[in-house]
Formats: C-alpha cells, sequence, structure tokens
C-alpha cells in the first residue's frame, strides 16, 4: 500500500502572480518590433475559431453586468458572438427568446490563476509539466507548449461558468516563464484554445518556493532571490542594447523580459508576504516595469493602499492558509479589503490556483463578501461580481474584449439557476462568443479523447 | 411549563435558547426553546418558560444546529510545510498511533474552525506505513480539558501503490490479519515473525499488533480509503471474509457498486466535492457519488478535503451544500456533518439535539449551508465559546488605527 492520502492538504505549492493596468497593452498591438509581438499575429498565434454563435435574447432576468451593477428583470442580447446590448424590454428583432424569469446572468467567469493543462488530471509523473524547475530563471519557457489540450478538468470548470482561463508556469522558479489565455473551448491544438489578441504574461515567483527549490545552489533565503531578480533584469537591459547594435541576435530568456521592459508582457507575480510585495514594487520601480497582478497574496490587506495607489491587482483565494508559513496571516476579508482600499479603488480578484476550486469562484467570492461584510464593509453583490469577471480580464489585458456584458464585448456569458452567491445556484448554460458551451439540461459539454471509453456521468 | 425532574444547577451554566429553528433529530426544523445545564441538553420544547436560567439566547430568526463533527487534524498541525509544527504522523508506529495525544487546543486552526461552528472533530493520523493510526473523536471546546472518544477506526488505504500489484497488497493483509488472528492470546505479539522474508521493512510493534486485534475482535472498524470499484468490492469480500466491520473513506467511484455497498450495510465518508479525476483509479469521480449511494440507501458522512483542506474543516458545510445542489435532500445532507458522523462510529451522546445529549449546539444567522452565513453562538458541553480568532484580530488590526505602526496596534 501507499503512503496514507487522507483529507490531502496543500501538497503542492504553486505559485502566481500578476497585474497590468487596464490600458497599457491595447495600444500596442500593432506595429511591434519584438519577438513577442510577431507572436500575436505569427507562428504561434492564436487560431481560435468560436463555435456557431446565436442569435438570442435573455429575457426578464437578474443581470450582473461586470460593472458593478446589479438590474432586475433586465434582458440580455447577443449575436453574431458579440454582446448587443443590456436593458429593459430590448426591441431585438427575431431573436430566440430564452425566459430568464427566476434566473441570473454574468459574465463568463474569468480565473486568471490555473494550472488545467499543464498540471491536468489524472494528476501522474509524465504529465506533470508545469515548472521547469532545472534554473531559478526560465523566462524562456512558454506554459502554452506544456498545455495538454485533452485536460478532463476543462469542462468540469466550463460546468462552473468558467469560460476563460489563464495557465502559469509553477512556482519553483524566480521566473517561472511564459503563461497564456485560453479560452474555455475544446480543441486538438493549443493555438485554436489562445484567447485572439491577450497579450504574454511572465510568472514571478517570490518567498519560499524558489528558495526552498534551489537551496542547494541558490538562491537560498529571501535576499538572494531578490539578486536573481534584479541580476536577471540587468541581463535583459543588456539584450536590448545588443539588439540595437544586432537587431538579428536571439535569446529567448531575454525576449520575454525585454516583453516586459518594453510594457508589452504581463507581470504575474507569485508573492505571499506584504513586506515582499513591497520590495518587488520597488524592483519594478529600479527596471522601469510595472507589476500587472500579485497572485495569491495572503497579506495584501496589509498593503491595500500601496496595491490601490500602485494600480496593482491582486488574485486571492477566500479563504486557504496555513500550508506554509507565508501563508499564515490569513483574512477572510483579504479580498474585501483591498477591494475597498483607498475609496474602493483596489482592483481585487478571486483566483483558484485549483482544478476544484475553479469549479466555484461564484461561491468563493460570496465567502470573502460575506467576510467584507462582517469586518463593516457596505460591499454590493454587484461589486463582488467584479472579482471574478471586470477584474481578472483587467489583470489579463483582455477587457477590452470579455469581463462585462458591455455592447460589442465577446458574448461570454453565463446563465445561472438562482443567485450565484449561494451554494444551491449552478450554472444552467454557458455561452462562449455567443455559441452555447454548456447546457447543464441536456448534459451538453465538451468531452475530450481522454473521456472517451469513461462512462458519461450525469451533470450535477 | 412544570418542570418538577429538572435539578437546577447553581454553576451559571444554565442556558435557555428561545425560538431558534432547531434542527431535530427526524430532520425537520421546527421553531424551539432548549434548555441546557450541567453540560447537556435538559428539554427541546415549543415554549419553555422562565426557569431561572442565568443565559438567555435569542435565537429568534436563527437556526440553531448540532456542533459540526469534522474529519481533520485540527490541533494536531499548524503549517503543513513546517514538519516540525505536525504531529498527524509517526514512523515509530502505524496501525497503533493515536495523533491525538499531541492535540493542542490553542492551535490557530483550533480557534478559527470554532469561531464556525465546529464542536468537535474526529482526528485523522497520517503515520507512514501499512496503516495510518487510529481515529480519535476530540471536542475542540477552549481551555486545556478536552472530552475524547475512542479509538473508533484502524485507517488504511488500498489502491493504486508504486511499490507493488494491489493483488499482492490484498494477499498481504489477508496473510497479515490470519497471523494476527493466530497470535491473538500472545500479550507480547508483534510481527516481527511474520515479517521476515517479505521484502517491506513495515515495522509493527506489540502496540501496532494489539490495534489490529481490536479490529479482528469487532471492537473498531476498519477504515479503508479506497477510490477504484473494483477495489472496493475487493475490500468488501475481505471485510466479509474476515469478519470484521468496515468503513470506506474517499470512495471517489463507490457509485459504480453502490447496492454492493448497500448490502453490506458499510458507511462511506467523502467530500461531495471530489469529482476531478485525479488518478487512475478515479476516472469516474463524479457529483453521482452522493446522490447514487444515498439512492442505495448508504450513510454517508462528508468532509471538506478541497483548497486548504483540514485547517478549513468547518468548510464540510460548503460540501453539504452543494450536495444538495445537486439534488441531496437537505436532511441528509445536514446529518452527514452532524449525527452520521456520531453514527457511523458509535459515539456516545453527540451530533444530535435531544434531551440527555451533550449540549454542543451552533446558532447560525441564517441557513447554515449557505455561504454568507455567520456563527453567533457555539455552545460546547453546555458552554458558550469564545468565538474570537487569528484572522479577525488581523482584520481588525488593519482596520483600525492605520495611522500608528502595526506593532503599536491594539491587539483586539
Amino acid at each position: 500500500m501507499t503512503k496514507k492520502l487522507l483529507l490531502p492538504l496543500f501538497t503542492v505549492f504553486l505559485l502566481g502572480c500578476t497585474d497590468q493596468t487596464s490600458s497599457f497593452f491595447q495600444n500596442e498591438v500593432e506595429g511591434s518590433v519584438t519577438n513577442f509581438k510577431d507572436d500575436l499575429h505569427g507562428t504561434y498565434a492564436s487560431t481560435y475559431k468560436p463555435l456557431k454563435s446565436q442569435n438570442i435574447v435573455i429575457r426578464n432576468a437578474t443581470v450582473f453586468d461586470g460593472n458593478g451593477n446589479k438590474f432586475q428583470n433586465f434582458d440580455v442580447h447577443f449575436s453574431d458572438g458579440k454582446i448587443q446590448g443590456v436593458g429593459l424590454r430590448l426591441d431585438v428583432g427575431d431573436a430566440k427568446e430564452i425566459d430568464g424569469t427566476g434566473k441570473y446572468v454574468t459574465p463568463g467567469i474569468i480565473d486568471n490563476h490555473s494550472h488545467m493543462g499543464v498540471y491536468p488530471a489524472p494528476s501522474v509523473r509524465t504529465s506533470s509539466d508545469g515548472n521547469e524547475a532545472t534554473n531559478p530563471v526560465t523566462s524562456e519557457v512558454w506554459a502554452e507548449h506544456s498545455v495538454w489540450t485533452q485536460d478532463p478538468q476543462y469542462k468540469l470548470a466550463l460546468a462552473g461558468g468558467i469560460t476563460t482561463f489563464h495557465v502559469l508556469p509553477g512556482s519553483a522558479n524566480l521566473f517561472g516563464g511564459r503563461g497564456v489565455t485560453l479560452k474555455n473551448v475544446s480543441a486538438n491544438t493549443v493555438p485554436e484554445m489562445k484567447f485572439p489578441r491577450a497579450p504574454h504574461s511572465l510568472k514571478m515567483a517570490c518567498g519560499e518556493n524558489p528558495k526552498r527549490v534551489y537551496s542547494s545552489r541558490g538562491p537560498s533565503t529571501r535576499m538572494g532571490n531578490v539578486a536573481g531578480y534584479r541580476n536577471a533584469w540587468i541581463g535583459a537591459e543588456n539584450y536590448k542594447e545588443q539588439l540595437e547594435r544586432d537587431a538579428t541576435h536571439r535569446d529567448i530568456r531575454n525576449e520575454t523580459l525585454a516583453g516586459v521592459l518594453d510594457g508589452e508582457i504581463l507581470v504575474h507575480n507569485h508573492c505571499y508576504r506584504a513586506d515582499e510585495m513591497a520590495t518587488m514594487i520597488n524592483i519594478g520601480e529600479e527596471f522601469g516595469y510595472k507589476i500587472s497582478t500579485f497572485h495569491h497574496g495572503v497579506e495584501a490587506y496589509k498593503i491595500a493602499d500601496l496595491l490601490a495607489d500602485e494600480g496593482i491587482c491582486a488574485a486571492l483565494w477566500a479563504d486557504w492558509w496555513g500550508f506554509k508559513h507565508e501563508a499564515y496571516d490569513m483574512t477572510i476579508a483579504n479580498i474585501a479589503i483591498v477591494d475597498q482600499a483607498r475609496g474602493g479603488t483596489g482592483c481585487a480578484i478571486v483566483h483558484s490556483d485549483d482544478e476544484s476550486g475553479i469549479q466555484r469562484l461564484n461561491q468563493e467570492a460570496a465567502k470573502a463578501l460575506a467576510a467584507g461584510r462582517r469586518a463593516g464593509f457596505e460591499i454590493s453583490e454587484g461589486r463582488a461580481m467584479t472579482w471574478i469577471t471586470k477584474n481578472p480580464a483587467k489583470s489579463l489585458g483582455i477587457l477590452d474584449q470579455t469581463g462585462t456584458l458591455d455592447a460589442g464585448k465577446d458574448a461570454d456569458l453565463v446563465i445561472w439557476s438562482g443567485n450565484p452567491f449561494s451554494v444551491y445556484t449552478k450554472a444552467d448554460q454557458v455561452y462562449i462568443d455567443g455559441a452555447l458551451a454548456f447546457d447543464k439540461a441536456t448534459n451538453f459539454m465538451p468531452h475530450t479523447d481522454f473521456d472517451l471509453g469513461i462512462k458519461e456521468w450525469e451533470v450535477r | 411549563m412544570f418542570l418538577p425532574f429538572l435539578i437546577f444547577s447553581d454553576s451559571g451554566d444554565m442556558y435557555l435558547i428561545k425560538g431558534g429553528m432547531t434542527f431535530l433529530p427526524d430532520g425537520s426544523f421546527a421553531k424551539k426553546d432548549i434548555l441546557v445545564d450541567e453540560g447537556l441538553i435538559i428539554l427541546i420544547e415549543d415554549n419553555i418558560g422562565d426557569v431561572g436560567a442565568e443565559n438567555i439566547i435569542d435565537a429568534n430568526g436563527k437556526f440553531v444546529t448540532p456542533g459540526l463533527i469534522v474529519f481533520s487534524s485540527l490541533g494536531l498541525l499548524e503549517l503543513e510545510s513546517l514538519p516540525e509544527t505536525n504531529d498527524t504522523s509517526s514512523n515509530i508506529y502505524n496501525a497503533g498511533f493515536d495523533p491525538s495525544k499531541a492535540y493542542n487546543p490553542f492551535s490557530q486552526a483550533v480557534r478559527l474552525n470554532r469561531a464556525k461552528g465546529v464542536s468537535s472533530t474526529v482526528h485523522v493520523p497520517q503515520a507512514s506505513g501499512y496503516f495510518s493510526g487510529l481515529l480519535t473523536y476530540t471536542k475542540i471546546n477552549e481551555g486545556y480539558k478536552q472530552k475524547k472518544q475512542g479509538p473508533l477506526g484502524l485507517v488504511t488505504s488500498f489502491g493504486q501503490s508504486y511499490n507493488d500489484s494491489r493483488a499482492a497488497n490484498l494477499l498481504f493483509m489477508e496473510d497479515l490479519f490470519n497471523y494476527v488472528r493466530a497470535n491473538k492470546d500472545d500479550n507480547y505479539a508483534d510481527m516481527t515473525q511474520f515479517m521476515i522474508g517479505t521484502a517491506n521493512d513495515y515495522k509493527f510493534t506489540s502496540r501496532d499488533f494489539k490495534a489490529l486485534l481490536k479490529v479482528l475482535n469487532g471492537e473498531i472498524p476498519l477504515v479503508v480509503e479506497v477510490s477504484r470499484a473494483t477495489d472496493i468490492l475487493n475490500i468488501l469480500k475481505f471485510s466479509e471474509s474476515q469478519q470484521i466491520d468496515l468503513v470506506l473513506w474517499g470512495a471517489a467511484e463507490a457509485h459504480m457498486v453502490a447496492d454492493e455497498i448497500a448490502k453490506a450495510d458499510v458507511p462511506v465518508i467523502l467530500d461531495p466535492l471530489d469529482n476531478v479525476p485525479r488518478t487512475f483509479d478515479s476516472l469516474n469521480s463524479t457529483y453521482e457519488n452522493v446522490i447514487r449511494l444515498d439512492q442505495a440507501g448508504v450513510k454517508m458522512a462528508f468532509y471538506y478535503s478541497q483548497g486548504a483542506g483540514s485547517h478549513n474543516a468547518y468548510l464540510a458545510t460548503q460540501s453539504a451544500g452543494n450536495s444538495v445542489a445537486m439534488g441531496l435532500d437537505y436532511i441528509t445532507a445536514m446529518k452527514s456533518i452532524t449525527s452520521n458522523p456520531a453514527d457511523i462510529f458509535g459515539l456516545v451522546g453527540v451530533g444530535s439535539l435531544a434531551p440527555g445529549f451533550d449540549a454542543d449546539l451552533v446558532i447560525w444567522d441564517d441557513d447554515p449551508l449557505e455561504l454568507m452565513t455567520n456563527v453567533d453562538n457555539l455552545l460546547v458541553d453546555g458552554i458558550d465559546q469564545d468565538l474570537s480568532n487569528r484572522y479577525e484580530e488581523l482584520t481588525e488590526r488593519y482596520l483600525k488605527e492605520k495611522e500608528l505602526p502595526n506593532s503599536y496596534r491594539s491587539r483586539e
């Protein structure tokens, strides 16, 4: 018999971190000079093709628009893959009508910290592809080159309303490599899942994980970690100078770092402790880059004002703690405190980092909301909905395309059986780019090749 | 109301809880008054008049349930990645290992779980070796003194292994139990003789031997963590041939053999949220599990194993709430985190709200299985517990007195 597996605690200390503020990527897609920008249109570009979209109006539903609002008895109309409008008694021509009475509609849920595909199920050594733990600096690796398109976990997340997720490398390294933002669609190749025009990201990691993994060769301390980041950035600056002399020079490790310095790649920084997050902000100042989002941030509430001032998002769990020392100072009010900092200008995100938690981000948001109210904040359900829609979209640089129900955006949305902040609520239907991707009533959902030969159990 | 049989204590521990929607043993919620004295529930009636209770709690508009019974490492483990703070495992003992002796009532995890409605835990051992150790029941009330019951069961696991075929492991277990049976009258027996010639170096001391004997004598069940449907059938057959009591744990594919489990009258302890096919033994993981087990008539208890796991054992309420969303009836879900754990292990006087039972109860401000519900009071053995905890102290510290350096802010 094997080592006992009872009550598995948190045995894999994964990582993540990021944020950007909304606009700095969006106007720079065209005309880039770096290899990174070539990627948006070139060899590794998204080849995603939506399923056939429908022309649908959902009538008389309770609508969370993702901008912080909650509307009663509203209609939502989408066609040609885009949101056409949200309002009272919309005039929509011959759109197919869905009765939304008693139902809730939200934007598609976005998880900006997932390892689906790189740590697929079943969890076996042969497909454990999330951590290139061979060097503290592996900014040259790309998570998308590890993603397994047949991971049976995607559809479980889809049943929880997830339409977009961000796959990150693990946290073993100071620089873990590039992350990739995917649409939650079934495909045989990774480019077919890639979110069109989504910026690349860079995973960085603070604290216990890198210094533990590299304790024998270094870094073995937090100050060693910081020296490692700074040396790498100096290397990237040198690389950029070299590029000016010889534009054909290739160095894929530094291409990623230079992409960050050029403001094109978003930094997602796994970092638990408040003091370390502040240090990481200083490093960004030294080298002239901006951190998009801190991930995990169990102590983010201690520097909530600083995060708001810097425009840095914090992607957090509602209540995880205690699996290691840097996750000891937990408060369930963490997300709410970050959200409410500086007059409610904070950017709080509920993330999962977990193939089970990703199925219930709405429930995690509910627990965080309750703790925030208990701490004395007046926070609306509409505001809490931004933690799993608008804010992760902003963090990933795709808010111009998804994350809210604004007209013109991708028709990524969920119809819920009731209030998504209730434990008894389920996603009834999920649409991605206006195409039905999941339907609970008919058991309609994608099945990967891996699922074949395994009996199809009823969706619950 | 005339209550001639009551002997009122003067210890100040008499509580009258008024008008809460109370979860009764028959599974109904009804508006009741509850009288508590000397640690026990004395009376549950529609309207209990003035009985001179010093402590009256107005529970109108609130819900009252038994204290949650969870399965956890609460008080045995502070930070999982620091082995020096982890007392859940042993290399010296295995079958006879009872980690509950290491219990620290002042663990921050204990305080948090109390604030969330947990009155007691079944401590889950994780010794390395063939057996994980013994389950023990412990109240998690404040202070040094905790009531315990146990041992409740002997824990092991069966299924996929890096070391050997599961077929060999099954043979090994048969040989082991037969050896214990053959030597049951030897007070100093251990496994030395048995282990000679086997390839592994598992240690079995005399203490471990005696723990196995408890299983063979029918004093405690064998609790087997198992996933694959065919493994469950093999374990059912094994326990029948050995004539021992069995409890299944985890049991991801139990739904495929639910009728066989029901026929053997074997209970299952599981997390309804486990639907990820994490191993090749659990490819049929599904939310169907609890539904089909319930339909087959299998008794279940729930634990929460997602996220931070044991430190958030109180989130068994979230697992139970989700099981209702999957289609399980509310009563079964609520019992699976209160009375069913008690029934499965024969715990005395806990898990239900009824006269004569320990006064372990929670007063919730709303539906106990909902995500946004708060605990207003927790009584353990009739004492209203301190619900303060480190997470709320941290919250306070960083929301108030922000102009002061952290360390000079008040502690509460």
